[in-house]
């Protein structure tokens, strides 16, 4: 690993925030930014690079707190949340894989995962039982989104789950959006037990086709 | 292929398996390479949807996640589940020269995997006393490396965690053990008079408990070293509190949330300081 000696690293400790990009420079690069930059600023972070990291939680911030947001709901519990989704960021950096999937995608590995174990925990117990909310906030997702509905990416991706089966539909933003397992998901929409996962299986693929998602 | 957990395969890369199917599917994957290509591909489509949910996070959280990240060194690139050998008897240990690299700009995976791949198990015993510890501990042979030193940052010493720190002391002495999925390290300085644990493989802590440090002395007396909370890749560092000279070996148990005074678990592990 680190054959790439050749990138610009900090190199020397960096004295406070002045020498950090701005957090504005970077407010909307997160559709933009590339896969490979991506990559590239998590192989400098592994060498403990922490300017290559603000650039990282600058072009990936609004993507991963607005999904942390959306699964955890209280916002305090988000922040923290998404301090610890970076923090483990920052640690495992040098463990992102690039043969197994985009740096973006095992970043947002890491939020979901964290942002689910999060709210199955018993302190957040209390949220699962009101499944009225539960099953109502699929199609509710202007409450916490901000200016992506205007995106060309957000647009591409309602288009996609316009494709899929209601049953499909529900069943992923259930599972993705709302953080609940596939059988709490088969409660949820009154499904034989069982059947959920294949739903979204099924849903998940139809998205993938329907977008090209590249790993 | 078996057909029924293929089907697991979309709730799995939405996090939507419960803890029991997760494990059991997570070993499938390590054999079907078709499931593990699926899975790539369904994460990244199930990630798609967070395009339509994104929110501007408030800048003060900016400015502690960047504060936070400076305290905190970066893991060296172990493999993601280290294949330690878990002896289930007493005390078993596989100890070996480890040779120090003498260029430390270049990390050396297998220097690293001494961390994981000497185990020193310490029982778990109803109602042990700390001075029991220092019997399971000292009956295990012990793993030291004096002075190796691995760091991303070259030389650079301006930009090592306080836990670097003190795996970079010229005298740092390290001892690791492995229990199940558990591993950790201590590292410790008698010039700095400062000891680092780092684990991996620790859950969280269960509701309402932490787990907490301890310097036990040779005369058995535990001392408190600080509470330790793992992340949620179930790895975590730490200085610990207080100065090692005096100590025998270091023990960590799990307490009510707050820390106790002293220990009133048996250890989940514990290390022999050399």
């Amino acid at each position: 690993m680190m054959g790439d000696m050749t990138a610009s690293s900090s190199g020397t400790s960096v004295p406070g925030e002045g020498a950090l990009p701005h957090p504005d420079a970077a407010a909307s690069t997160t559709a933009t930014a590339s896969g490979q930059a991506l990559a590239e600023l998590l192989r400098r972070c592994a060498r403990g690079d922490e300017a290559a990291f603000a650039e990282l939680y600058d072009a990936t911030s609004r993507r991963l707190f607005g999904l942390v947001l959306r699964i955890v709901r209280d916002h305090a519990m988000s922040e923290e949340v998404t301090q610890e989704v970076y923090l483990d960021i920052w640690r495992t950096s040098a463990r992102f894989d690039p043969s197994r999937g985009s740096a973006l995608s095992w970043m947002m590995t890491i939020a979901h995962r964290t942002a689910v174990d999060r709210v199955r925990s018993s302190e957040a117990a209390r949220r699962r039982d009101d499944t009225h909310a539960a099953t109502n906030q699929d199609i509710d997702f202007d409450a916490t989104a901000e200016a992506a509905q205007a995106s060309l990416e957000a647009q591409r991706v309602r288009r996609a789950l316009a494709t899929l089966t209601d049953a499909q539909r529900s069943a992923v933003e259930l599972a993705y959006l709302g953080g609940y397992t596939h059988t709490e998901v088969a409660t949820l929409l009154h499904l034989p037990l069982g059947t959920a996962k294949t739903r979204i299986r099924d849903g998940l693929i139809r998205l993938r086709d329907t977008m090209g998602v590249p790993a | 292929m078996n057909a029924d957990l293929h089907h697991l395969s979309g709730a799995y890369a939405v996090d939507a398996l419960d803890d029991a199917e997760r494990a059991a599917f997570e070993s499938h994957l390590l054999g079907c390479a078709d499931c593990r290509a699926e899975v790539a591909e369904l994460t990244a489509a199930g990630h798609s949807l967070a395009a339509l949910t994104e929110a501007t996070p408030p800048p003060s959280l900016r400015a502690s996640v960047l504060s936070g990240i400076s305290q905190v060194r970066p893991l060296p690139p172990l493999p993601e589940d280290p294949a330690a050998p878990v002896p289930d008897a007493v005390a078993s240990v596989v100890s070996g020269p480890v040779t120090p690299e003498a260029d430390a700009g270049a990390p050396d995976p297998v220097s690293s995997d001494a961390v994981s791949s000497d185990a020193v198990v310490v029982p778990l015993r109803r109602r042990s006393r700390a001075s029991t510890w220092l019997a399971g501990a000292a009956a295990a042979a012990v793993i030291a490396v004096g002075g190796l030193v691995w760091s991303p940052w070259s030389n650079d010493s301006g930009t090592l965690s306080p836990v670097d720190q003190v795996v970079a002391a010229a005298d740092a002495v390290r001892v690791t053990s492995s229990k199940g999925e558990l591993n950790a390290e201590v590292a410790y300085s008698r010039q700095l008079g400062r000891a680092a644990i780092t684990v991996a493989g620790l859950p969280p802590a269960p509701e309402g408990k932490t787990y907490q440090l301890w310097f036990v002395g040779s005369d058995g007396v535990a001392s408190s070293a600080g509470l330790l909370t793992p992340g949620a890749d179930r790895r975590g560092s730490m200085v610990l509190e207080g100065d090692p000279s005096a100590a025998a070996a270091v023990g960590m148990t799990v307490e009510p949330a707050g820390g106790s005074p002293a220990p009133t678990t048996d250890p989940l592990v514990v290390l022999a300081l050399a």
